[in-house]
């Protein structure tokens, strides 16, 4: 599904990630923890194609293709989802036409006719109830006014609709309540299936208690520093992540 | 207070400095038309001789480049007016009234006039020896050089009178078309309301893409006492096509008047409106939207006058700029010493698609009452690379993703035009300029 081989991207000449592998197989779950600005978040945003990171060096392959000569665009009509950390409003632009435009964009990719309203219409319904997003939501600007734990909703709703191979989540579980992961958890795991993948990037131990991962592993300075079992997550909720520093002597 | 001791309002025309060069220029042109067209009226020979002809150093001409009107070579040819196909609606699905010129000349056969009780409505070729709008010190000939141009040679144009609480069944377009070369099309509209009348007016101008020289429209109208005028305005001009148009609007009380401006095509263009607000609980609304293409200039000039208490304003122009295109906004706002308890809104906000565009922007208000409730906003950015990035990773194309924020950026001034037809043929037709998909695919909100 992915293969990263020893990716290296810098923003503004500072250099972020420094040689990063991984691979995830189609069904799998991975989760990927670090402490702050250990190039977490900027490896969601050069998967999704953000071009204000400048790629050095290494590959990425996603279900085949070369990933990194896709636009971003092309990145989700081929299959990849990036549920954003702070997800943006759009004054303006409703919702449901938003969404509109991103499921004809991926349909006009697989050759397909625009979708009939109607079709569209209980599509929305169906996928909105998975995290409970009302009519009102569906209809108000994109994430306009939104309380942080509707923006997160919305983010899932639109990977529902969207229905990707590769599910990237940045930090999906920061500023919800405890009902809110909830819901936004069990919308996530309602999607899991031999077929599509998660990466969920997290800080805290306990969303991966809703989510749970088949690997763990640990990003730090930029390279991947260890990787585990769900149980790894466990340990550095305990432990922190100074053991595993002095462990590879950085 | 004495009339002397009241400060210095800037909307009275002051005498500004005449510039050799431009009046020399401004001559030439006025000699060629001399040469090939007639006059109207030579009452206007003395408030042109002392206006100044527009440059650079004249404030409301400082961003206007006018040089390319000192390069026209007017035609004599007469360009006549069946060959100008203009039989055809421009909006389609529009129930209206229909007056149509070709430069500047009534063509009756396309023309569909209203036939309503309490209603005059005609060419003003044909008006006989009804009045028109009588021209005092804020008329746009008296104070402005191009319109006293029109004054002198505007002989054609609308002629509406509608009586006291009389509503127009349905709205009239007023279309006008240029096409040939080395033209000069002047028009002139005058409309009165009566107390309690309505009208809705659409104006929509179009010229062929072989089209060269110049449109000059003034509208002159006079609202009374809780009248209501809305007045739709198009511009979708092809060609080499400079179109200067003034409205000057005059309201009683608890009248409502409203002007909604939409440029989609045009080399050159400004518009220069203004309101005078007479009687207490009156209400102006100007809207406009504009966006320039590759060369392309829309200037919009705005006055409002709020002269007298209890009355509201609001304004609100949005610009998007592409490729090597400028863009103007001037916004005044008068608030009279007896205007206590005015409310005006002023917004200006622009968009540079492209970073060979640029933008003017000036709003101006000058407030002497002390209770008052007045507010503006001017910005001028760029597309927000967040926003569009989002829309990107849900798999929307750059270009899709653009018109998608165009739409909600303009959305509210389209949302202003009174008449539905009109509003979906302005999409069309900036989506077909801008080389976007139909707009209806996004519609605004309306779920």
């Amino acid at each position: 599904m992915l293969k990263i081989n020893e990716l290296k991207a810098s923003v503004e000449e500072a250099s972020i990630l420094k040689g990063l592998n991984l691979t995830i197989n189609p069904g799998e779950v991975h989760a990927i923890m670090g402490p702050n600005g250990s190039g977490k978040s900027t490896l969601a945003s050069v998967l999704a194609g953000r071009e204000e990171y400048e790629i050095e060096g290494g590959s990425v392959a996603f279900d085949g293709e070369d990933l990194l000569e896709l636009d971003a665009t092309e990145r989700a009509r081929a299959g990849l989802f990036l549920a954003f950390q702070y997800p943006v409003e759009i004054p303006g632009v409703s919702n449901i036409n938003f969404m509109r435009a991103a499921v004809n964009g991926k349909r006009e990719h697989e050759g397909l006719e625009p979708i009939k309203g109607k079709d569209f219409l209980d599509m929305v319904k169906e996928k909105a109830k998975l995290v409970e997003l009302d009519g009102r939501l569906r209809n108000r600007s994109v994430n306009e006014g939104f309380s942080g734990g509707e923006k997160k909703r919305n983010e899932i709703f639109q990977m529902a609709m969207l229905e990707p191979k590769l599910a990237i989540l940045d930090e999906t579980d920061s500023g919800l309540d405890i009902d809110a992961l909830r819901i936004v958890s069990e919308g996530v795991n309602a999607m899991r299936s031999p077929e599509r993948s998660f990466l969920v990037i997290t800080h805290y131990q306990r969303l991966l208690d809703y989510i749970v991962p088949d690997f763990v592993h640990v990003l730090m300075d930029g390279r991947i520093v260890r990787s585990g079992g769900k149980e790894l997550a466990l340990e550095l909720e305990e432990k922190g992540y100074d053991w595993i520093k002095e462990e590879i002597g950085a | 207070m004495t009339d002397s001791a009241k400060p210095q309002l800037m909307d009275r025309p002051k005498t500004e400095a005449k510039h050799a060069a431009s009046e020399t220029s401004g001559a030439a042109f006025l000699a060629a038309l001399d040469g090939t067209r007639s006059a109207a009226t030579s009452a206007h020979d003395e408030a042109l001789d002392r206006l100044p002809v527009p440059h650079r150093r004249v404030e409301r001409w400082k961003y206007t480049p006018v040089a390319a009107w000192w390069k026209d070579v007017l035609s004599t040819e007469v360009h006549t007016v069946q060959a100008a196909g203009c039989a055809a609606n421009p909006v389609p699905g529009l129930d209206a009234y229909r007056l149509v010129f070709v430069n500047g000349i009534f063509d009756a056969l396309a023309s569909d006039l209203p036939v309503h009780s309490g209603v005059v409505c005609m060419p003003l070729s044909q008006k006989g020896d009804a009045a028109v709008q009588p021209v005092d010190a804020f008329s746009p000939e008296t104070t402005d050089w191009f319109a006293g141009v029109n004054g002198k040679y505007g002989q054609e144009g609308l002629y509406l009178r509608v009586a006291k609480g009389v509503t127009l069944d349905r709205p009239i377009l007023v279309h006008h078309h240029t096409t040939g070369s080395g033209v000069f099309n002047a028009l002139r509209h005058d409309i009165a309301l009566e107390a309690h009348a309505q009208v809705t007016l659409v104006h929509w101008s179009t010229a062929a893409s072989s089209a060269d020289g110049s449109v000059n429209i003034l509208t002159r109208a006079a609202v009374a006492d809780g009248a209501r005028l809305h007045i739709d305005k198009v511009q979708d001009e092809e060609g080499q096509v400079r179109h200067i148009a003034f409205e000057d609007i005059r309201q009683s009380s608890d009248s409502h008047a409203e002007v909604h401006t939409v440029t989609v095509r045009g080399q050159w263009v400004r518009n220069d409106l203004a309101f005078r607000i007479n009687g207490s609980g009156a209400h102006a609304e100007l809207n406009g939207a504009f966006l320039p293409g590759e060369g392309e200039f829309v200037d919009n000039h705005t006055t409002v006058d709020h002269r007298v208490a209890h009355c509201t304003s609001s304004e609100n122009y949005k610009g998007i700029l592409y490729g090597k295109s400028t863009g103007v906004f001037n916004g005044k706002v008068f608030v009279r010493p007896d205007a206590q308890q005015t409310n005006a809104y002023q917004q200006n906000a622009n968009i540079l698609a492209s970073d060979k565009a640029s933008i003017n922007a000036k709003p101006e208000l000058e407030i002497y009452a002390d209770d008052v409730k007045c507010s503006h906003g001017c910005t001028v950015g760029q597309f927000d690379s967040d926003a569009l990035f989002y829309a990107r990773s849900r798999g929307v194309g750059l270009e899709a993703a653009k018109a998608m924020l165009v739409h909600a950026f303009i959305g509210d001034v389209l949302k202003g035009i009174k008449v539905a037809e009109v509003r979906l043929e302005v999409e069309h037709r900036l989506a077909e300029k801008h080389g976007w998909e139909v707009w209806s695919d996004y519609p605004n909100d309306d779920a």
